[in-house]
């Protein structure tokens, strides 16, 4: 055990610092760290080397290098630099490369080295030039802040959703500042500058002058300043070779040290971890590395190489040309467990389990102390997170060993933080492997999220392992496998040496119909690299045809868009469809595609017989439909024209289309409604009064109401009126009128079409009994019975019905019989009905 | 006599909920434009947005409410909300609001909620009208109004013309979706038939959006065992006859607009009219819904005198008895006067309408058409009816009903019907023949059955998915009615053996005084007896749906057999409250419990207006 604890270095009474290899580093760099720009992402991420940076005394002639590698050091992308000079490089949180140039422009490449986009930090940096850059990162996602050659900064929170702030000036700046970094409090960056012994706060309103609490005097200039990784802590180094750490507020000091060393320090980053009381701060000079923090003794190590330190969630990478190590502070439940002598429970359970296996009683002893104590629970807790923060399987295997052995003696220990814990940490193994190169610590780890890391592992393209964890964690495949074999078909369609089947055929032999995968997106993918073929074919996969529509209309097949559109019976896509179709085609080409859609066809008609008519037209002629033109121009007759004559020569057009079409009902109709408009309108010159627009029916009813008989006959006799008709009208007109003497004289001046109940009908309905008692007079025997019981003379009605013999008439008598008055006539019917019966 | 359901009948489910959706929805969106604002409501949505939501609720949102009509607006607010149907005229007028703004310099937030979507050619016309980046748009996906508990509308009386007649779809996506919400709240339905294009369509489309939204209804225990989904243009007849069934009489005179009736002053017996809700909940009213007009004054006069004893019980009351009395029974009993003396009214007054119009004539020569004998006396009677003017839209109605039965008109009576009906009511009437042609409601017959062989040609290219929908010309050719043979083989008309009791029904034909079974709830019958189509191929043949019948039956264990006897019915294109009673009197004979979900409620006289051409 005392050798494990080997590389632990006290800190003050209470916490240890340790560091350990993570890798040795095999990249083969030709030159030294110190001649590059280098940038390292947290997390793990990949390291981006800018070589032959633009020194005064390097020939310009040589263009630099950029190359991009992961953390174990094995390379992912190199290619030759040729913009213009670079001042700063930084990873986004998306591990994407800014490379902030001397104009200005941000340049930004993927992980692996393709350009992806660039965008300018604004006119006033491009004019002063770029004399210093940082790229950080807040909760909106990665800034540029950037210190011009005219001592101004400018910065942007997020280059995302691009929004360039320009800071106040600084009254009095003359030279650039001894140093200064971008500060995030409150959702709002700020930036902290040095110059000389002052401090100044810029946030996007003003500039004011700071002084940090309990600052040693006799400082002239600051040399250096850390903000922690959550932004929550500070610290500034001194031309005194004093520290000064505290909050980044500048309200509370935390502590400070001396080191003695005035010369500038390379690099100066904090190294604590998150809910720790200990804050210690790494320093680095050429050869030098220091840790210090609340304690009168700093740890110190000597650098052999050349290093670099990259601040992290937990602790401190540190990479040089041969090695990449991790410093942090050992975690509580493996200071526990490991500090010499502890007598923790974890400690004892880990002693317990290794006694057991040697098959020494002593293994009952350890844990007897625990039981009784009743620290087991805590003992195999402590165990389980102690794995956790371990970096070597073996360690790891052995801790969660203890913590499985301690189980046993637990009655209800609950599995899941177990389980959980053997699942991360093979998945952590995972990624930390040379091959794959994240280094990522447990807390990281739960910091970052699977999701984020599977994210990783896709812009890596390791697609199997990422498949790999999905199915091992066993996550849902909307968020898990699908998702990521979305993404390596993209990948795959950008494979230009593969032919269009083969990669159509690959991809949906992985994929299948996975569900959450959108066959689309992946064709769009490839249409966006120019495989117009592949991506029909890709979404000949896509079940919902709906989803084809918009790249197909973009690829420009819109005929095939249609066809998909209608396939998907959404009609508000054929619009969309049809509308592109429209500008796309001459007009004859789009209406024979519309004759061979009649769902489309339908479907535009419709928009037309509202918003444009004329189209409307065009596509009844297009079509030879004439029937629906003719239809169409009666329609005009009415709606569209005002003047009687428009109206007429709109009935011809309609009266030709009908013929036309064959229709020769129709169009007999339309001319005969010529032939009345034309009269109706003379009728109104000739007698004042409303004629237009009456039908046929009403005209002759209307002629009779005022008295023309002449006139109306003569209508009658032009249109054809059938007898029936007549008589009903000039009946129903007289009856209105109530000129009873006409009537009269018109019931005799033939024989009634309609027989004589009508006029008996319409007289009762005027009430007009004396009348209606005429003309039952005259009504034929089938129907006199009827007609009696009309004017209400139920006896004669009774005599009639018996006459006829009829039990129909005689019932329905019968049924008019009421009361007392009709007794005696009810008597009758019924001796007549019996009578009936015996015979 | 009232109906009372069998002990066993299965529960209803709660369809409040869908009212409250609607209503938080629409509350959310109009919230989305915060302030004071004027809402313009068009007119086809009062009536739904007053069953779901009281004005108070909205004034919390709302300052003032407006119809929209044709003419200008005149609102001082700073904010206008439009509530309106997805239609190109209800664009335009929104556009000349717009535009008169612009005019007059005046800027105000405009926003558009469509009802129950937006469909992208009305984005286009905002968009020529150049108001598009004025205006915001939103959605009020409200397209299930519970009128009943077993009666869920889509209020979409368009729906029957845009598509029998425009073959116009788009309302069948808007349909797809308001299944696929009854599945998300009610469970997903085991057992799916239907028959129709439309049907099948709505039906495929349907299944897509589940498949695309997996696993939400998965694991869900079915509520409704059954769904069947129908188009109108399988059985027009049993629409275009006229209702003898209380709640279908009263439909017919006096037009249920959204589950409520105006009854005007000659039935309120008072110089008033007054507004009735007619569902369930009124107790009078629920009795006597589903009975044969016949039994209604009978039973209603009854009541009466039930009711007077009630009353009458109060005499012999001591005061103890009087104070519970007055304060427990009165109030129930004065409700009930009330509905009473409404429905009485009611009664009244459609018997005098009733026997003005030569109702008995009418009614035999309904069934006349429907057995299908003295058809010359028939065209007789529907040409006088035509030259007495007796009602254009009546007369239109009789045409349709004797095409459809008699496969369309000889060709010498159908020019001389058309003939004298142009001469009746005016010539534009002639787009009104065209359009019936169109939707084969009002056909010519053709010489000779030569026609079988293009028949069957068409109807299989109406199948084929690809080539898909027909044109014009094939498709009135293809709607061939064969309603006799039809009715023969699935027994409409029943045989009377002496009266056919009314009181006591004994088959569905009792909602037509026992002349005929609509053709629409047979089938249903049919199908849900052999569960499937199974049988029944001569009939789907006849219907020219060969490949338009589909059975959807999935194994699943979770549906409880009470669930299993919940049938909920689809009607696309609206169904008649006869079709409704006869269904709810086929449940209470099987123990089965029906929910009838329609794209409106309609009757004959809207089937016609649907097809009518007027002047504008």
């Amino acid at each position: 055990m005392d050798c494990y604890t080997a590389n632990w270095n006290p800190l003050g009474d209470s916490a240890f610092y340790r560091k350990y290899e993570l890798y040795s580093m095999d990249w083969d760099l030709k030159e030294e760290l110190r001649d590059c720009l280098v940038a390292a992402a947290p997390y793990g991420g990949p390291i981006a080397l800018l070589r032959n940076p633009w020194r005064k005394e390097k020939p310009a002639s040589a263009r630099p290098v950029l190359e991009i590698y992961s953390a174990s050091g094995v390379p992912l992308a190199s290619l030759l630099w040729k913009s213009g000079p670079v001042v700063s490089l930084g990873w986004s949180a998306e591990e994407e490369l800014l490379c902030v140039q001397e104009d200005g422009v941000v340049l930004v490449y993927g992980l692996h080295g393709d350009f992806r986009r660039h965008f300018s930090m604004g006119n006033e940096v491009l004019q002063n030039r770029v004399l210093d850059a940082r790229i950080f990162h807040t909760e909106f996602g990665s800034g540029v802040a950037i210190l011009t050659g005219a001592h101004r900064f400018t910065l942007s929170a997020n280059v995302g959703d691009l929004k360039l702030r320009r800071m106040p000036e600084v009254p009095g700046l003359q030279s650039a500042p001894s140093c200064w970094t971008a500060l995030c409090q409150d959702r709002v960056a700020h930036i902290l500058l040095a110059v000389g012994p002052d401090l100044y706060l810029l946030d996007h309103a003003a500039c004011s002058a700071v002084t940090p609490p309990g600052l040693a005097p006799g400082v002239s200039s600051f040399l250096q300043m850390a903000v922690s990784f959550t932004y929550r802590h500070l610290a500034l180094f001194t031309d005194t070779g004093y520290i000064w750490m505290g909050t980044a507020s500048l309200k509370e000091k935390l502590c400070e040290f001396n080191c003695n060393i005035r010369a500038p320090p390379k690099q100066m980053v904090w190294c604590s971890r998150p809910r720790s009381k200990e804050k210690a701060v790494v320093v680095a000079w050429e050869r030098r590395l220091m840790v210090v923090g609340d304690a009168p003794e700093s740890i110190q190590f000597v650098l052999d190489e050349d290093s670099y330190l990259v601040p992290e969630l937990d602790g401190v990478r540190v990479f040089s040309r041969s090695t990449h190590e991790f410093l942090h502070e050992v975690p509580v439940a493996s200071e526990e467990i490991f500090k010499i002598a502890s007598m923790a429970p974890g400690a004892l359970l880990l002693e317990a389990q290794k006694e057991y296996e040697k098959e020494s009683q002593k293994a009952d002893e350890y844990l007897r102390e625990i039981q009784e104590l009743g620290q087991l629970p805590q003992a195999v807790q402590q165990c389980i997170e102690a794995a956790g923060h371990e970096h070597w399987p073996d360690m790891q295997k052995s801790l969660l060993r203890a913590a499985s052995f301690g189980k046993c003696f637990l009655d209800r220990f609950p599995p899941d933080s177990f389980v959980r814990m053997c699942q991360d940490l093979r998945v952590l193994n995972a990624v930390r492997d040379y091959h794959i190169g994240i280094p990522l610590t447990y807390s990281q780890y739960k910091q970052l999220t699977i999701q984020v890391l599977l994210d990783r592992l896709v812009l890596r393209r390791l697609y199997p392992l990422a498949i790999q964890i999905c199915e091992y964690l066993r996550l849902p495949e909307v968020q898990g496998v699908s998702r990521i074999l979305a993404h390596w078909a993209c990948y795959k369609v950008q494979q230009k040496d593969v032919s269009d089947e083969d990669v159509a055929r690959a991809i949906n032999q992985k994929l299948g119909d996975t569900p959450g995968v959108s066959y689309s997106d992946i064709a769009a993918r490839a249409y966006g690299c120019g495989r117009t073929e592949l991506a029909i074919k890709l979404l000949e996969y896509e079940p919902r045809s709906g989803e084809q529509v918009p790249l197909l209309l973009k690829m420009k097949r819109s005929k095939l868009a249609l066809s998909k559109a209608i396939e998907s019976g959404d009609t508000d896509l054929v619009f969309t469809v049809l509308l592109h179709l429209k500008n796309e085609l001459n007009r004859g080409d789009f209406f024979m595609t519309l004759r061979n859609q009649p769902m489309a066809l339908s479907l535009y008609r419709q928009f037309c017989k509202h918003q444009e008519l004329e189209t409307l037209k065009d596509l009844y002629n297009q079509d030879d439909n004439h029937q629906e033109l003719g239809s169409f121009h009666i329609r005009a007759s009415y709606a569209a024209e005002e003047r009687i004559e428009g109206r007429v020569a709109a009935l011809q057009t309609a009266a030709d289309a009908f013929y036309k079409a064959k229709n020769e009902f129709a169009a007999k109709a339309t001319e005969d409604q010529m032939r009345l408009l034309r009269l109706q309108r003379r009728l109104e010159d000739e007698l004042g009064g409303r004629f237009l627009d009456l039908s046929l029916h009403d005209t002759v009813t209307t002629l009779i109401l005022s008295g023309q008989n002449k006139r109306a006959e003569q209508l009658a006799r032009d249109f054809r009126i059938p007898d029936k008709r007549l008589w009903w009208l000039k009946l129903t007109a007289l009856a209105d009128l109530e000129d009873w003497e006409e009537l009269e004289k018109f019931s005799k001046s033939k024989k009634s079409p309609i027989g004589y109940l009508p006029f008996v009908e319409i007289c009762m309905k005027q009430h007009n009994k004396y009348e209606a008692k005429k003309y039952a007079s005259r009504v034929g025997p089938e129907q006199k019975v009827k007609a009696l019981l009309l004017v209400g003379d139920v006896a004669q009605a009774a005599d009639v019905a018996i006459e006829h013999r009829n039990e129909a008439e005689m019932s329905l008598v019968l049924s008019h019989c009421t009361g007392a008055t009709d007794g005696a006539t009810a008597d009758k019917i019924q001796r007549a009905r019996a009578q009936a019966q015996k015979k | 006599m009232a109906f009372p359901h069998r002990p066993d009948a299965p529960e209803l489910p709660d369809f409040s909920m869908l009212k409250r959706l609607a209503r938080d929805q629409l509350i959310y969106l109009l919230e989305q434009l915060p302030g004071k604002k004027d809402l313009f409501i068009e007119a086809d949505l009062m009536s739904p947005l007053d069953r779901i939501a009281n004005v108070s609720i909205l004034k919390h949102e709302v300052d003032k409410l407006y119809k929209v009509e044709k003419k200008p607006a005149f609102s001082s607010s700073e904010q206008l909300c439009f509530l309106v149907r997805p239609r190109i005229k209800n664009m335009r007028y929104i556009a000349s609001l717009v535009n008169a703004d612009k005019v007059a310099g005046r800027t105000r937030k405009y926003k558009v909620i469509f009802s129950p979507q937006k469909f992208y050619a009305c984005e286009m016309v905002l968009e020529e009208e150049g108001v598009y980046g004025d205006v915001s748009c939103d959605e009020w996906a409200f397209s299930l109004l519970p009128l009943d508990v077993d009666l869920l509308s889509m209020e979409l009386p368009e729906f029957f013309r845009d598509y029998f007649l425009e073959g116009d779809q788009r309302w069948i996506n808007t349909l797809a979706q308001a299944l696929h919400l009854l599945s998300t709240l009610y469970g997903p339905f085991p057992n799916c038939y239907g028959i129709g294009r439309c049907a099948k369509m709505s039906y495929e489309l349907w299944k897509r959006l589940e498949e695309e939204e997996d696993g939400e209804t998965k694991g869900r225990r079915p509520e409704i065992g059954h769904i069947f989904l129908l188009d109108r243009d399988m059985d027009f007849v049993t629409a275009l006859c006229s209702q003898v069934v209380y709640e279908g009489l009263v439909d017919d005179t006096f037009r249920i607009k959204c589950g409520s009736v105006d009854f005007g002053p000659e039935v309120t017996s008072s110089d008033k009219s007054l507004k009735v809700l007619l569902n369930a909940e009124d107790k009078v009213f629920n009795e006597i819904r589903n009975e044969h007009f016949s039994n209604v004054f009978g039973f209603l006069s009854q009541k009466a005198r039930n009711l007077q004893a009630q009353y009458d019980r109060r005499r012999g009351m001591d005061i103890k008895q009087m104070k519970n009395f007055v304060s427990q029974e009165l109030k129930g009993l004065k409700q009930e006067h009330r509905l009473l003396s409404l429905h009485i009214g009611a009664c009244e007054s459609i018997m005098k309408k009733k026997t003005k119009q030569d109702f008995q004539e009418l009614i035999k020569t309904e069934h006349a058409l429907l057995e299908g004998f003295n058809i010359r006396e028939s065209t007789n009677y529907i040409e006088e009816h035509i030259d007495r003017q007796v009602s254009p839209i009546e007369s239109l109605r009789l045409m349709c009903l004797l095409s459809i039965t008699e496969n369309g008109l000889i060709p010498k009576d159908y020019r001389s019907l058309k003939t004298q009906y142009l001469q009746s009511y005016g010539p534009e009437h002639l787009l009104t023949f065209s359009n019936l042609r169109r939707a084969g409601l009002l056909t010519e017959q053709a010489p000779g059955d030569t026609l079988t062989a293009v028949e069957s040609k068409v109807s299989k290219l109406v199948t084929d998915k690809a080539a898909g929908k027909i044109t014009d010309a094939f498709s009135s050719l293809a709607k061939r009615s064969n309603f006799r043979a039809i009715s023969k083989k699935l027994n409409l008309i029943p045989r009377v053996d002496g009266e056919y009791d009314l009181k006591v029904p004994r088959d569905m034909a009792y909602v037509f005084s026992g002349a005929y079974v609509p053709l629409s709830c047979r089938i249903i019958e049919q199908v849900l007896e052999r569960r499937g189509w199974q049988g029944l191929d001569e009939v789907v043949r006849l219907l020219n749906c060969s490949e338009l019948a589909f059975t959807d039956m999935t194994k699943d264990d979770k549906a409880s057999s009470e669930s299993l006897r919940l049938i909920l019915v689809v009607f696309l294109g609206g169904c008649t409250f006869s079709e409704i009673s006869a269904l709810r009197f086929l449940g209470r004979e099987k123990g089965y419990r029906f929910i009838f979900l329609t794209t409106a409620v309609t009757n004959s006289a809207r089937l016609m207006e649907a097809m009518s051409e007027v002047k504008a």
